[in-house]
């Protein structure tokens, strides 16, 4: 089914399973649809800037204590004590904590946007249970009014998802939290896609009470299953077929395109990344056995509850979670809430855990250093050592990794986007806010200057024609 | 493993320890006194309590067979109290039979008290995050009336009687299906009925006829009581306007009102102050969701309370009503004063529904419902050590620890 080459990339991490498998196509995605729908983000080049004598968390795993960070041309240049430029703006950040651009993994924001009206509700095609041919991107206001909260609580990064209703609900977008009139002007450039997947109550409560299948968890994996199988034949024909000779191919027919499947076997080949909304222990080992099946991976499990339950398990397989602090009890697959969810996933297998915090919620993510400090403490006081330097990953470094895009955000490394937080103190206090972030070097607010910081146009001259929100 | 059980049978032995010892005293010494009254922070204090009352706030104070709670370098507060919450009516959102929050049968005067669970799963997540008290309170039925609000402890103890019954009535009042013309309409032509009912009663009791319209009896005695003044009325609204609108109907027919949401306030605190309208608000929730609250904002406390409103802070999520607490702390973080923060989880409640007498503060003459914290109540990363009500030292376990401490040991992270 897959050459050898392939397979080893699979037992590789993540990042380069995708870049090397992605060369190895005949026809890149892209290039099939004519170089469509790509990111237009490119940001103008940024000033010098030094952020001196901060505590900074570097999202490595480090804490330095008086350091630096210079950024230059939209990039991290050096990060660590000791290091100065002559020719550099200085922004002194003495008291203060600096943090990678901090990043969201689960975001409904721009296909569920402020005001929660009909006619921008946009999140879930809940027509039919398998709907891998959507894409959240083309359901993106760009001009949602959560975005700008967001920034303020220093979100950089977020990962749009459609929502839950169906098995397979369609493809995700990571964007950068940028305004933009047209929504190729957010997108991450090259992250790749993501493919939402939903287990559990919602996509049986949706199609069961319309009598229609599915209506049982039993009913959810027979859906995904046969999804994968079709996916999997279609894969077999484009693989035949390219398997051909010129000359052949030119005797035959290429198979026809087919948009739902295009999806499936981008996941398939490595190349599309299943973002899993999963809350139970059982259900995520069912998923994990449906992956086996059909040969791809599950890279991240989301609202994933019951994770502590088998964090053995998805420490074992390269599976990340991504979670809430302490949210439960909305439904009984969220009953079973521990406060040390987050600790104990990160601590499994030797601290070989991906731990994510993530927030599905424009006011949680808004505050999703408070939501790590939560999860922190918990694991602290059941007696996990886990210090900030670590935990600081479950909003920055993990989150980057499980979108595919580790090797361009979620840290303070040289080389890397300037996504930049200036706090006003330690990031895991509930006094402490965002006061400078930074977006490819570029200051995109500012606390204390009202001009660095470009409202969406839902903001303007709404609550009198004169004044903005915020 | 072994660390967690022992922590478990201990926390079950203090529990039942410290019940027998209600009878006599307990000594929680040398605390950092967060009073939530004008004597604002005690330090290095004393706190004896007596048959479930404090009976002394000092320094040094010298007692005989006192059970001591050393709280050096802790923090003490009054029990946190929800303002709003469903604690006791609902176990899962999702699922209807385990929940009894609402009715479409009843109006203004569905009282909630006979739905009320003790044993609520969710009562020991709460009082560990250091809620004692909460007004529980309906949700949003068929009309424009939720209903009765009535005021429970904590405490888990298997009995069905609340602290205080009927306390206050709950409207909802904003955007919806109908004009919301049309809603206060119907809100002046109950009230009206209310009054009619009680001019007519003699003739109705003589037999005569009485068109009670979509109301029933025991919703327009309710009714009757706001009109008395004996019960304040709680309005979920949003929308500064609405407020207004509120304010000129509540003066019209001389009752008291509190808000809820009130996402709009900061645009009229001054009259909110002038006319000592209480403002129930989840700090947290700045998002403009509707065209009822565009002008969501996060200092939306900070300015009520700068301008003279006397707020409650409220979280709007019932499992974890005690996250009010981090709501408290982000108010701080833009530029509530901590001791207002704290205030407004305590003090401010109970002064807003009649409890000012029994709790809310730590004074002698109050009910012992006293928080322990390791450190700062308003950081999301303290926890509270020990939680008092009416003087009983209440197990802080929940099951939510026990399914922990099962993984934990599974997962050989104890």
């Amino acid at each position: 089914m897959r050459n050898p080459i392939q397979h080893f990339c699979y037992s590789i991490c993540l990042l380069n399973l995708l870049f090397i498998s992605m060369n190895l196509q005949a026809i890149s995605e892209s290039e099939m649809l004519n170089q469509a729908y790509q990111s237009t983000y490119s940001p103008d080049p940024s000033p010098k800037t030094i952020i001196k004598n901060g505590t900074v968390l570097t999202g490595t795993g480090l804490l330095i204590e008086r350091a630096s960070v210079l950024i230059e041309n939209n990039k991290i240049i050096a990060v660590g004590v000791g290091i100065d430029d002559d020719e550099a703006q200085v922004i002194d950040a003495e008291g203060k904590w600096i943090t990678p651009g901090i990043i969201d993994i689960h975001s409904h924001m721009g296909v569920y946007p402020a005001p929660g009206l009909r006619s921008l509700s946009d999140g879930n095609e809940a027509t039919s249970p398998v709907t891998p041919h959507v894409w959240a991107e083309h359901s993106v206001w760009t001009h949602d009014p959560q975005y700008t909260l967001a920034l303020k609580g220093g979100i950089t990064t977020f990962h749009v998802l459609p929502g839950s209703a169906n098995l397979i609900g369609g493809r995700g977008v990571t964007l950068k939290n940028i305004r933009s009139v047209t929504v190729q002007g957010m997108k991450f450039p090259g992250a790749p896609y993501t493919l939402k997947m939903a287990c559990g109550e919602n996509p049986k409560r949706v199609y069961g009470n319309r009598d229609s299948e599915p209506s049982t968890k039993m009913g959810n994996v027979a859906g995904y299953r046969k999804a994968w199988i079709e996916a999997q034949s279609y894969l077999n024909r484009l693989e035949e077929y390219e398997s051909k000779s010129e000359e052949a191919k030119e005797l035959g027919y290429a198979p026809s395109r087919d948009l739902e499947l295009e999806t499936l076997v981008g996941v398939l080949k490595g190349e599309i990344l299943i973002q899993n909304h999963c809350y139970r222990g059982e259900e995520m080992a069912i998923m994990l056995d449906i992956a086996k099946e059909f040969d791809y991976k599950v890279t991240t499990f989301h609202h994933a509850i019951e994770a502590y339950k088998v964090a053995d398990l998805l420490a074992e397989q390269g599976v990340c979670a991504a979670m809430w602090a302490d949210w439960w009890g909305f439904k009984h697959e969220a009953f079973d809430m521990v406060w040390e969810n987050v600790a104990m996933v990160d601590q499994a297998l030797n601290g070989k855990g991906c731990a994510i915090v993530h927030s599905d919620s424009a006011v949680g993510t808004q505050h999703l250093n408070q939501e790590a400090a939560k999860a922190l403490s918990a694991g602290n006081r059941s007696g996990l050592d886990i210090n900030k330097a670590r935990a600081i990953q479950w909003i920055t470094l993990n989150p980057a990794k499980a979108l595919g895009i580790a090797d361009q955000v979620g840290s303070l490394e040289a080389g890397k986007m300037g996504d930049v937080v200036i706090w006003s103190g330690d990031p895991f206090s509930i006094y402490s806010k965002a006061e400078k972030v930074f977006i490819d070097g570029h200051l995109k607010y500012d606390n204390g200057s009202i001009d660095a910081f470009t409202r969406t146009d839902f903001d303007l001259g709404i609550i009198t024609p004169e004044g903005d929100r915020l | 493993m072994k660390y967690f059980n022992s922590i478990f049978i201990l926390t079950c032995l203090f529990f039942i320890s410290a019940q027998a010892e209600n009878d006599s005293r307990i000594l929680i010494q040398n605390a950092t006194v967060i009073t939530a009254t004008e004597q604002g922070t005690l330090l290095k204090t004393d706190v004896l309590i007596e048959q479930g009352i404090i009976t002394k706030v000092g320094q040094n104070i010298e007692t005989t067979n006192a059970f001591i709670i050393d709280a050096s370098n802790k923090i003490i507060t009054p029990g946190l109290i929800a303002p709003h919450s469903t604690l006791g009516l609902i176990e899962l959102d999702s699922e209807s039979e385990t929940r009894d929050d609402s009715t479409d049968h009843y109006s203004a005067g569905f009282s909630i008290v006979d739905a009320f669970n003790p044993s609520s799963v969710l009562i020991p997540y709460n009082r560990s995050g250091g809620i004692t008290s909460a007004i529980v309170a309906p949700s949003s039925g068929a009309g424009i009336y939720s209903g009765m609000a009535s005021v429970f402890k904590t405490d888990g103890l298997l009995k069905i009687e609340p602290v205080a019954k009927d306390v206050a009535m709950i409207i909802e009042f904003g955007g919806s299906k109908d004009s919301r013309a049309a809603n206060m309409l119907m809100l002046k032509d109950s009230f009206d009925l209310a009054r009619r009912f009680t001019t007519s009663k003699s003739s109705i009791l003589r037999g005569g006829y009485f068109d009670f319209g979509d109301y029933t009896v025991r919703d327009l005695v309710a009714i009757q009581r706001l009109l008395k003044g004996e019960i304040p009325l709680i309005i979920r609204a949003n929308r500064a306007s609405d407020l207004l609108k509120m304010i000129n109907f509540a003066k019209e027919h001389r009752i008291n009102i509190i808000f809820l949401g009130a996402k709009e306030a900061w645009r009229i605190a001054d009259t909110l102050a002038t006319e000592s309208i209480p403002v129930i608000i989840d700090p947290m929730d700045n998002i403009p969701s509707s065209f009822d609250s565009i002008g969501a904002r996060l200092d939306n406390s900070a300015i009520l309370h700068r301008a003279g409103v006397k707020i409650l802070i409220t979280s709007q999520n019932t499992h974890n009503s005690y996250l009010s607490r981090q709501g408290a702390g982000n108010a701080v973080a833009h530029g509530l004063s901590k001791d207002e923060a704290i205030k407004a989880l305590t003090i401010n409640i109970a002064e807003t529904f009649g409890l000012q007498d029994e709790i809310g503060s730590i004074e002698v003459g109050k009910h012992a419902d006293i928080v322990v914290w390791d450190n700062d109540p308003l950081e999301v990363s303290s926890f509270a050590e020990e939680v008092l009500i009416d003087g009983n030292s209440i197990s802080l376990m929940t099951r939510s620890k026990r399914l922990r401490d099962r993984y934990l040991n599974k997962l050989g992270l104890n």
